[in-house]
């Protein structure tokens, strides 16, 4: 991923961590652009394959993370459509204890 | 619960149209969309805290910029943005419709609303071929949603494929942004697209303004030095852990960090479905599109319908759908006398008549049934519940030696196919239409998937916390 510079300005860098590794992301920039400033790969499949984000409009949930709430409790969420916030820890693989179940 | 007169699901062209002219009537009205601020996808906004100078300058976007800022900038709009709409059921209460709407983060909400405007745009159509869940592989409008309003490109090497035209405009903003653009794969030989579009080109030079655009498109990539193929039909995506080519059917192999495919769009449909408004297949690219009368009325009393939902026609045709279903909501609001209604009108019908020739060019040559590529046997059609091709022939096959009546739910039911997050919008018209071929009946009177709520994907301890 490359972030378009000509002409472009975006408000100053925080740090939110992704499987435990500091990223540095844009306020304003969705979750799908942080995952995917450090790679293709969002989750894995039922048989261990990687997927990635397909359409960036909330309607195909391939790209759901893991993100930890207040509580600590995580919940799935579509990456493409959730804002970056300081400090939001995210995961790309199910955190222990056992994720919920989604719809 | 709060209460509005009209609530409009979906705050891009057709939905902003609407909303112009319902609160210009004096009505209460909220509009619900998914993205944090107004534009849908096709004026996907940056960030607020962004700064992007000629920012969607071209001419093809300026009535909808326009329309964009005056109704954005509207105080008395509800905006309700971040938030999915899960579910819409009539409501005697509001004596009009519920509907549950959960933010894209998390927590559940109701509102209640006396009418409902449903402009719920489209989707890129999902095309099932062997490589195609690989990392790197996605749709088009992705590509292009990151570029306009994240301003990222997804990788430096760029293959677009398909069949449609789109692919030109999306190359060309690729380009701008400092992209590359390895290779535009045309299925369709240049013959065929000429073809089809010289029958509907009488009728389509009424609204020259698209034509001349895909002409100054095809100059620029020429310039650009883009090499745009025809009759190059994409076969596979082929990588370990993510893509890093695709093949075509003469063995090619155009290596890319991102393949991105253009077969057409499909309506957002669930919310009609839902709530059980008459629909119907929609030609040729498929997918359900919401039936309407001349005044953008569902068959449901006090739904109405814009936009994509209705048919895929582009976002000129679904501002002035639009505009047409907030003054028929209007109208039967008591807000606007049938006389004054139907004066303004006028001009939206108008201007939607005269877009009909470049409409019918465009699906004749952007069509993408004889293009599409084959998925193999353990190619998954469901990416949701990881169900291969052969899974769901087999279940075909199982449900056609009971009788020959049987839809797509009868085939979720047998093996799990359409039962994932995405609620089939990925793979039912996949679905559709292997069970059409089956059967030998054509696609559109194929039952589809039962709609269910929720429409959007929602965590179980939302849903929990809120029955508590």
């Amino acid at each position: 991923m490359k972030r378009i510079e000509a002409g472009v300005t975006r408000p100053a860098p925080i740090a939110i961590t992704i499987d435990g590794a500091a990223v540095q992301v844009h306020p304003g920039e969705t979750l799908a652009v942080a995952v995917l400033a450090v790679s293709r790969r969002f989750r894995d499949d039922r048989a261990g394959q990687a997927r990635g984000m397909f359409c960036n409009m909330g309607t195909c949930s391939e790209c759901t993370v893991w993100v930890a709430r207040d509580d600590g409790a995580w919940r799935r969420l579509r990456a493409c459509l959730i804002p970056v916030e300081p400090g939001m820890q995210v995961r790309t693989r199910p955190p222990q204890p056992a994720p919920e179940a989604m719809t | 619960m709060t209460g509005y007169d009209i609530a409009i699901v979906g705050g891009g062209p057709a939905g902003l149209a609407a909303a112009e002219r319902t609160i210009a009537a004096g009505l209460n009205t909220c509009v619900i969309d998914e993205q944090q601020r107004p534009g849908g996808q096709i004026l996907r906004q940056p960030p607020t805290g962004f700064s992007v100078p000629g920012w969607l300058s071209g001419a093809p976007y300026r009535t909808g910029r326009a329309l964009l800022r005056r109704v954005e900038a509207d105080p008395r709009l509800h905006w309700l943005g971040c938030r999915s709409v899960l579910g819409i059921t009539p409501c005697a209460q509001a004596d009009g419709f519920g509907l549950t709407l959960s933010g894209t983060g998390g927590g559940l909400e109701h509102i209640a609303a006396a009418r409902v405007i449903i402009a719920g745009g489209c989707y890129d159509m999902p095309v099932a071929l062997p490589g195609w869940t690989l990392p790197g592989v996605m749709s088009a409008g992705s590509v292009q949603t990151l570029i306009k309003a994240q301003q990222v490109l997804p990788g430096q090497r760029i293959v677009l494929f398909g069949t449609h035209p789109l692919m030109i405009v999306l190359a060309q903003q690729i380009v701008a942004a400092g992209g590359q653009v390895e290779a535009v794969c045309f299925a369709q030989p240049f013959a065929a697209m000429a073809k089809a579009a010289l029958a509907h080109l009488p009728r389509a030079v009424r609204t020259p303004g698209p034509l001349a655009a895909a002409a100054a498109g095809m100059a620029a990539l020429r310039r650009h030095g883009v090499p745009v193929r025809y009759a190059s039909p994409v076969i596979a995506c082929e990588g370990a852990d993510a893509v890093t080519h695709v093949r075509l059917a003469d063995g090619t192999a155009l290596p890319c960090e991102v393949a991105a495919m253009c077969y057409g769009f499909l309506p957002q449909a669930d919310l009609p479905r839902q709530v059980g408004a008459t629909m119907r297949w929609s030609d040729p690219a498929g997918g359900w599109e919401a039936v309407h009368d001349d005044a953008m009325r569902a068959s449901v009393p006090g739904l109405y319908v814009a936009g994509e939902t209705t048919g895929v026609a582009g976002s000129d045709a679904a501002m002035a759908q639009g505009a047409i279903a907030g003054l028929a909501a209007a109208q039967d609001a008591g807000a606007l006398t049938p006389s004054q209604a139907h004066a303004a009108m006028r001009a939206p019908r108008r201007a939607r008549a005269a877009m009909q020739g470049f409409i019918d060019l465009l699906r004749a040559v952007a069509n993408p049934r004889p293009w599409l590529p084959k998925a193999a046997a353990d190619t998954l059609l469901c990416r949701c519940e990881d169900i291969a091709a052969a899974d769901v022939d087999r279940a075909i096959a199982d449900a056609a030696a009971l009788g020959d009546s049987f839809g797509a739910s009868a085939i979720k039911l047998r093996c799990r196919v359409g039962m994932g997050l995405c609620q089939g919008r990925t793979c039912e018209h996949a679905v559709i239409r292997r069970i059409a071929a089956r059967r030998g009946c054509p696609e559109a009177v194929v039952a589809g998937f039962r709609p269910r709520f929720p429409a959007r994907a929602v965590s179980i301890a939302d849903l929990l916390d809120h029955a508590e």
